[in-house]
């Protein structure tokens, strides 16, 4: 099909790199405190929900990648304009662009929201915002190539994490866990749905699909990542359920730092504060894509240069977290959130294949004919 | 242009690391134990144990009490009463006094987890009468009332001579509606403080009390063990007939390097039947010298008369458990882990726990005796 992007060879990634892509995109906040929203659903089966979840997000990218194909190299935004045309395709675009501010808002909530009931309660959340969004401005206006370079560090400085979690392992108990299977299945497919906030980034392959080098390697380093992305959330599911008992998780808000807080070792006694503090690592990757993939869908619909852009969009976020302050409003803007992104994320990539490939068969016939 | 971006940003990096709170040592008075009594106005009193550090002397370890309402209350009380700010963040130890526990455990329970400085590894007691005069008492030969405290717990622990409660496990327990808690009991005596009981529970009230003797059944039955010292005293009948000398009617013995398996068997769900059986590893240290361990036989006929002891005093602390209606041992979990369905409630359980059926079956083995026979 026509409207393809043309990038030049020195802004592309390798393909390899799309496993760091995806993994640290997925792994974000939401991996601080997914347990007790899944529990709230699926009791201790909770982790059945994790599996599915993570099932699901491979079927789904297996849609959004195939979808990607029939176009050979161009992303959401382009694929929105060849489909539904100028006027809604741009609408299409608008709220995708919506939706990736928003997360990027949200993430970053969530973030100061830990950061100021663990470590720093009387410290001002102005500024920590504007601290974190000039490091992410500065990322940003590196290019695509720093920000993928932030997330191979990401994951690779932040594997650490995953062994200390054995240390709560002496706790465990695996009754908790039994009997398998005792919630309805529907309450288990409830709990995959409360995955969503947690399990979502994987979304940037749409956009960041036209960047890559070897096309036909994609598929393979995408599948891999959120392989392990569902291992890790897999295994924190299976120890937080073993080491909370019930009710216990039901009110343990960040159960994966509440899992730190048990750790006492003889040169660091609240490990918790140094993973709190280090996950700024972690989300820095999650932030920056979102800006990015935001900043590609703006400019198809405005001419603006990637300064200009950033430091209005930082502008923007940083007013609008001026008027969210308490606990409650981000618990609710984030249950909005996983509502919208469980249906852009998880049903519509599935929708759009079955358009573009209606259309292709279409415009092919009558290609045919005006021959 | 880049190079003063990067400056920029490194100056920025290095003066706003100072922005956020500091917290300098010799500003603050660290809080290493804590006791909370319940007052007869309902209210509650707090007594902690402050080290302080001071740049000219060696740090100064002080008590100070206070009442209120809440226990966060009593904290910002406490604070009117010292120079430098209080700060939890080092707390090891918070002892309950027991009118405090046998009205309710609950809001303070909740009151710690709650507070991201306290870690959920701090240990917690109940005191035999209140907390207040164990803490504030001057010991003659112990200078830090709050490390003592914590050293005694935790070497205990180690030792598994006392249980383990940290703030996890206690409120693990208190959350979960099928299991009640067991916490260790302190005791002033005279100049010393030693642990000397084990309290039990019924959900959020302290109903009960065994001596730290029965520590050993109460751990063995809850959960497998890993070292430790016993010494019962078995009746010595079957024994006699094996050995060629006269043997006193009951024999004293100490067993050491203990490790048993627990296993918990659901036989039957509708008359809630439960096999509990416990394989006991050991060494044994002290015996009549006149019992030779050296003849086979008779080292059976010893395992077999431990067996029957251990196996009583098992059934004897399940059976006080019982009365109490205090499910410690974990059989109600055990029950909702194996009974699809079972939709038990804390409330129905503990009606049933008291009927419940309990077949102790206890199988020690000797591995050595020592380097004497």
């Amino acid at each position: 099909m026509k409207n393809t992007l043309e990038i030049s060879p020195k802004d592309m990634i390798n393909a390899f790199l799309l496993f760091f892509v995806i993994t640290t995109c997925q792994t974000g906040v939401g991996i601080q405190g997914f347990q007790r929203l899944i529990y709230a659903d699926a009791k201790h089966d909770a982790w059945i929900s994790v599996i599915l979840a993570g099932l699901s997000s491979h079927i789904i990218v297996f849609f959004m990648i195939k979808t990607l194909e029939l176009y050979g190299s161009n992303d959401l935004y382009g694929i929105h304009q060849d489909l539904f045309g100028k006027h809604l395709g741009n609408l299409l675009n608008f709220i995708y662009i919506l939706y990736c501010s928003v997360a990027f808002f949200l993430i970053l909530e969530n973030y100061i929201e830990v950061i100021s009931t663990w470590v720093f309660p009387r410290l001002n959340p102005k500024f920590i915002s504007i601290s974190l969004l000039l490091l992410v401005i500065y990322t940003f206006l590196g290019g695509l190539r720093v920000i993928v370079g932030v997330s191979f560090f990401s994951f690779l400085l932040g594997l650490w994490l995953l062994p200390v979690l054995i240390f709560p392992l002496k706790f465990s108990n695996i009754e908790y866990l039994l009997p398998i299977l005792d919630t309805d299945i529907i309450s288990i497919l409830k709990g995959a749905q409360s995955m969503t906030f947690t399990i979502i980034g994987f979304e940037i392959i749409n956009i960041i699909y036209p960047f890559v080098k070897e096309k036909d390697k994609v598929k393979r380093h995408v599948h891999l990542g959120l392989l392990v992305t569902s291992f890790i959330y897999l295994t924190v599911m299976l120890i937080t359920l073993t080491y909370f008992s019930g009710e216990q998780l039901a009110k343990t808000i960040w159960a994966t730092l509440s899992l730190f807080s048990i750790i006492r070792l003889p040169f660091i006694e609240r490990i918790e504060f140094i993973t709190i503090c280090f996950w700024l690592i972690i989300i820095l990757p999650n932030l920056c894509f979102y800006l990015w993939a935001a900043y590609r869908g703006s400019i198809r619909l405005f001419n603006v240069s990637s300064k200009k852009f950033v430091w209005i969009f930082s502008t923007i976020i940083f007013i609008f977290s001026l008027f969210v302050q308490t606990r409650i409003q981000i618990n609710t803007y984030t249950t909005y959130l996983s509502k919208v992104a469980f249906i852009l994320v998880f049903i519509y990539p599935v929708v759009l294949y079955i358009l573009a490939l209606m259309k292709k068969k279409f415009s092919g016939k009558y290609g045919e004919k005006n021959e | 242009m880049n190079k003063w971006r990067f400056i920029i940003l490194s100056v920025c990096i290095i003066t706003l690391a100072g922005c956020a709170e500091t917290k300098i040592l010799e500003r603050i008075s660290i809080t290493t134990l804590i006791g909370y009594d319940l007052e007869d106005n309902d209210k509650v009193s707090t007594t902690a144990v402050i080290r302080q550090v001071n740049p000219e002397f060696e740090s100064k370890v002080d008590t100070i009490s206070a009442e209120n309402y809440t226990s966060k209350g009593t904290r910002a009380k406490i604070n009117l009463k010292t120079s430098k700010k209080i700060m939890a963040g080092q707390l090891r130890v918070v002892l309950l006094g027991d009118e405090l526990v046998k009205n309710d455990i609950g809001p303070t329970l909740e009151s710690l987890s709650k507070d991201p400085d306290i870690s959920s590894s701090i240990s917690l007691a109940v005191v035999e009468g209140k907390a207040k005069p164990l803490i504030e008492h001057k010991y003659e030969n112990i200078k830090d009332i709050g490390q003592h405290i914590y050293m005694l717990l935790e070497q205990n622990v180690e030792r598994e001579h006392s249980i383990s409660s940290t703030l996890h496990e206690v409120s693990r327990v208190y959350y979960s509606p099928l299991s009640d808690l067991i916490l260790p009991v302190l005791k002033k005596k005279d100049d010393l403080v030693e642990i000397s009981g084990i309290a039990f529970f019924n959900d959020a009230k302290m109903v009960g009390q065994l001596p730290s003797s029965d520590g050993f059944f109460v751990k063995i039955s809850r959960d497998n063990y890993k070292s430790g010292i016993l010494e019962i005293i078995i009746n010595a009948n079957g024994l006699a007939s094996q050995s060629d000398q006269n043997l006193p009617d009951e024999v004293p013995i100490s067993i050491d390097a203990i490790k048993t398996v627990r296993k918990l068997k659901l036989i039957d769900s509708s008359d809630l039947e439960f096999d509990l059986n416990i394989k006991i590893k050991g060494r044994i240290l002290e015996l009549h010298p006149d019992v030779n361990v050296g003849n086979p036989r008779l080292v059976k006929e010893l395992e077999k008369a431990i067996d029957k002891k251990i196996t009583s005093e098992i059934s004897r602390v399940i059976a006080y458990s019982q009365e109490i209606n205090a499910d410690v041992y974990g059989f109600g979990e055990h029950y909702r882990s194996h009974v699809r369905n079972s939709k038990l409630t804390s409330e129905k359980w503990h009606e049933i726990y008291p009927k419940i059926k309990v077949n102790v079956q206890v199988d020690f083995e000797t591995i050595r005796s020592g380097v004497f026979e």
